[in-house]
């Protein structure tokens, strides 16, 4: 075989993976299609939020904060996640995690883009967004929280991008990645999702003004629940994978994944029951905000629903998942998986964002419910984030496929 | 090469002086704005600011000092609406049919507790109408009644003396114009009556 | 494709290739087509969006005020070209002649506040005067200070009534007063990504609204709810204008900028109280400077019994209550 000078070889990749994500059956070309669609109501609804202002959002000053970063605090977590698959296959070398490792990173970029442009479209000035950069702008390190999460999201992408394309360019070259070359950075990465999801719950566990935030167990809660959401989602993922295509996805995986979500649910429901045993055994003006979201004050009781819905979600996933009834047989998994990832984004999206804010500092209650621009946008950003891990998973798993291959027949 | 021994020793000197520097810092930070105000003695020099325009035409030297000094209290008497009284209330007798109702008629006297209520004279001096008169006889400039009313209102009088109470007008900076206590208060009716709020605060509707 | 050693694999693979190759021309030009039409959309949309749309001189006076630094990192030439930017647009957008300040803080002043509890009767003239002084948009009636009306047994303004519209004073009730403490050691200093607020050197906290990127970190940080956001653009009808601004101040804020109280820094840097203060009738607010051991705001602090709101919270607000 010729060597190919290495910028051909590189071109040839790229052009290899552009035209992979973008060729495919008829069912992949719509489906791709769809998430098009919906971004472009997503961006619809944008340009209505930047002609008019935020004021076509329910946000208000007391609810200054809403689904937007509700849903950014929750794929934090979701991106997070990636490590509780990069930790098994890197550092204990298991090879069932090995084989889908690259899934869990391009998920987690993709959690990650959605997160970000989350931010992007709740700021009031994203046109002004380079006053936040250092050198350029002013960058209030380290003092501001926000910061600390602009600069750990953006080296994680980095690090979830660039470790998985270069294991990805020796695979498609047929040769092994060499380990020096990545298994430091991947060291990094394993300690910097711990990091993101820490600093994400650092934002609000920061805020004394906040009581219903300012509590020490919000950076343990938010790992938690984010190794459960995370994994819950990458394992309904897989089982997608395993029936729509041609790669295959052992029994064993499912079931170590299981148990990674089913001791992260557990501790989750550990440290929800602590946080609800803070509120309600001796409530004190603090708990308001605990009250507002599980029964509801001053007649405002729009979330109490939410949350108890959450919550049984929650308890009936994690006791499907620990008991395991149906012995890891998918149909018992999976909805109990997607039972679970639902229970943990109402609970830690909304049922976070919104109790934290309300009562205000002057004791005023307000209900929220997000817009239709809100919720179109969150649409919008939702396609954007699978389309980005559609595109970025294709080509991602038939270098994988086709290595595995070589491998095994060589 | 240093030894671990060398290296475990050069990290507890390290550790030990970040220890000791961020208490010193913390300790030298301590007391907040209360600490700058205790060490604040100086007094500010109020014609520093410059913009501050003098002190407007209709308003007196004040009788007593406040704590930084003299200050000015506004003018009663090119306020009130028929003064000179002496117009009126001189050596002639005032020969005008029902005179209390007719010329002081508007005047409703609620001043005093309802077993207690005070009367014309408790304030204005018999003998000269163009003043007000003390309880013990001492006569008082109608600008300058706040030594009548600290009589009673002894404790608004040392508050107003020192600020707490009452209004300095429009300028924070340069020399002390305060209200006069007619300024706000009428001294036959002098509690505020109730009236509607200027505005309100939207409710929040979600 | 060499590396395939099976030959129907590769044949496979290859008319694979083919049709993937095809259908991957349709879709690529089908996404470029949608592109292209978002991409339009938002530009013209772009273009109508406030503030970009009007005269060329206006376009060039955004453009150049875009790319201005900080305020507290302005040279004196910059300020000055800024204000001159800003007092231009002002006269092409609403039509009214501004004047607007950079004067920085009086030498040897800290500003503070003292809230008169027993004094306040609800009249509400601090807010209203504290709107027009201020510029604030009246689309949403935006408020810098809050008034409750409290019934006894608790002194603080979270335990109170912040929407009355009665005959004030009721029997029975007593009225309080909230808004930016400019606390010395604030949260939403700390909070803000681009150090668009921060506190000057006579003690206010201060925006430099075009800085301000509109995250709105800082009132989830805000114990006090002392910050207000521009969620629409703001709406003062030009003959309310206000027209002695200041930079940090009054002047006019757009759509995605955090504001707040300023202590009025265009009036008392020049000596004067704030509006609200001069516009109290009973009383009730005194303003001063906390460095001059003559003032009355000092003789307050001394004098009177006084407290601050969630002064466990450690923000040393130098916002004072007190009761006769």
């Amino acid at each position: 075989m010729t060597q190919k000078s290495s910028v051909r070889q590189l071109f040839g990749f790229m052009t290899d993976v552009a035209r992979w994500s973008l060729s495919g059956g008829i069912g992949y070309q719509l489906f791709l299609c769809l998430l098009v669609v919906f971004m472009m109501l997503g961006v619809f609804a944008y340009l209505v939020q930047w002609k008019l202002g935020l004021t076509v959002t329910h946000m208000s000053d007391i609810v200054s904060w809403g689904f937007y970063i509700a849903n950014f605090t929750f794929l934090v977590g979701v991106a997070a996640a990636a490590v509780m698959l990069i930790l098994p296959s890197y550092i204990f070398k298991d090879e069932h995690f090995h084989h889908v490792v690259i899934i869990g990173e391009v998920v987690a970029v993709g959690a990650l883009i959605m997160s970000m442009t989350f931010v992007f479209v709740d700021l009031g000035r994203p046109l002004q967004g380079w006053h936040i950069l250092p050198i350029i702008g002013l960058f209030n390190w380290p003092s501001s929280l926000l910061t600390w999460d602009i600069l750990v999201l953006n080296v994680y992408l980095v690090l979830n991008l660039s470790i998985p394309a270069y294991i990805l360019y020796c695979h498609y070259n047929q040769r092994e990645p060499d380990p020096r070359k990545y298994r430091p950075f991947v060291f990094i990465s394993i300690f910097w999702a711990f990091g993101i999801h820490l600093i994400t719950a650092f934002l609000y566990e920061g805020l004394p003004a906040r009581p219903f935030w300012n509590n020490p167990l919000m950076g343990p809660r938010f790992l938690a629940s984010a190794f459960a959401a995370g994994p819950a989602l990458i394992t309904v993922l897989l089982a997608i994978i395993h029936n729509a295509t041609t790669f295959k996805i052992p029994k064993q995986t499912f079931n170590k994944l299981r148990l990674i979500i089913v001791i992260s649910a557990i501790i989750n429901l550990i440290m929800l029951f602590s946080e609800v045993f803070k509120e309600f055994y001796f409530p004190t003006h603090h708990s308001l905000s605990a009250e507002y979201l599980y029964f509801g004050l001053d007649g405002h009781n729009s979330l109490v629903p939410w949350i108890w819905t959450a919550v049984s979600i929650n308890i009936v996933g994690t006791l499907l998942l620990a008991f395991n009834p149906g012995k890891n047989r998918p149909m018992v998994l999976l909805p109990a998986c997607v039972l679970l990832f639902i229970g943990i984004w109402i609970e830690k999206g909304i049922g976070l964002i919104v109790p934290g804010l309300v009562p205000s500092p002057l004791g005023e209650v307000v209900s929220y419910a997000p817009s239709w621009v809100e919720i179109s946008i969150a649409l919008g950003v939702l396609a954007l984030g699978m389309f980005v891990v559609t595109i970025l998973l294709k080509p991602a798993l038939i270098i994988e496929q086709r290595f595995e291959t070589n491998n095994e027949t060589v | 090469m240093k030894t671990p021994k060398q290296k475990k020793y050069g990290l507890v000197v390290v550790l030990g002086l970040m220890i000791i520097l961020t208490g010193w810092n913390a300790y030298s930070e301590k007391g907040g704005v209360a600490q700058t105000i205790k060490n604040a003695k100086s007094p500010f020099d109020n014609g520093s600011v410059a913009s501050v325009p003098p002190a407007p035409v209709d308003t007196v030297l004040a009788q007593v000092r406040y704590q930084g000094g003299s200050f000015r209290v506004e003018t009663r008497k090119d306020k009130m609406t028929r003064f000179q009284c002496s117009q009126c209330h001189n050596k002639q007798p005032v020969a005008v049919a029902n005179a209390v109702e007719t010329a002081h008629g508007d005047i409703t006297l609620i001043h005093g507790d309802k077993d207690k209520e005070l009367a014309c004279f408790t304030c204005h001096a018999k003998d000269n109408r163009d003043v007000l008169v003390t309880e013990k006889g001492i006569n008082v400039d109608m600008d300058h009644s706040y030594q009548l009313c600290g009589q009673c209102h002894f404790r608004q009088k040392k508050d107003w003396i020192g600020g707490a109470h009452g209004k300095r007008v429009s300028w924070w900076a340069g020399d002390r114009v305060v209200k006069n206590c007619a300024s706000c208060h009428d001294p036959h009716a002098p509690r505020f009556e109730k009236r509607w709020p200027k505005t309100y605060s939207r409710p929040f509707t979600e | 494709m060499g590396f395939l050693k099976n030959k129907s694999c590769r044949q496979q693979i290859t008319d694979e290739h083919r049709s993937c190759q095809d259908a991957g021309r349709r879709a690529f030009l089908k996404k470029a087509v949608k592109a292209a039409a978002i991409g339009s959309t938002a530009v013209v949309a772009g273009c109508q969006a406030p503030g970009l749309l009007g005269s060329k001189e206006e376009m060039a006076l955004q453009f150049q005020e875009y790319f201005k630094a900080h305020y507290r990192l302005m040279t004196e030439k910059e300020r000055d070209a800024t204000i001159i930017r800003l007092e231009r647009l002002a006269k092409l957008q609403k039509g009214v002649d501004v004047q607007i300040s950079s004067k920085g803080a009086l030498p040897g002043v800290l500003y503070g506040y003292g809230f008169n509890v027993t004094r306040c009767e609800g009249y509400m003239e601090c807010v209203s005067a504290c709107a027009r002084e201020n510029n604030l948009d009246r689309k949403s009636n935006t408020q810098y200070i809050r008034i409750f009306e409290m019934e006894p047994g608790q002194m603080a303004p979270n335990a109170g009534n912040g929407k009355f519209f009665n005959e004030v004073p009721v029997d029975g009730r007593f009225y309080m007063g909230a808004q930016c403490n400019h606390c010395d050691n604030a949260p939403c200093i700390k909070a803000c990504p681009t150090k668009a607020t921060y506190r000057e050197p006579d003690g206010i906290v201060v925006v430099d609204y075009d800085w301000c990127i509109g995250c709105r970190y800082c009132m989830a940080a805000c114990p006090y709810y002392g910050r207000r956001f521009n969620w629409n653009e703001p709406v003062v009808p030009a003959n309310e204008i206000t027209r002695k601004q200041h930079y940090l101040g009054n002047r006019q804020r757009r759509r995605g900028q955090m504001e707040k109280c300023t202590f009025c820094v265009q009036r008392t840097r020049e000596g004067r109280l704030p509006a609200c203060a001069e516009a109290c009738p009973t009383g009730a607010r005194i303003f001063g400077n906390l460095l001059d051991p003559n003032s009355e705001i000092r003789f307050v602090l001394e004098n009177k019994k006084v407290f601050r709101w969630k002064e466990e919270l450690g923000t040393d607000p130098k916002f004072w209550y007190f009761i006769d």
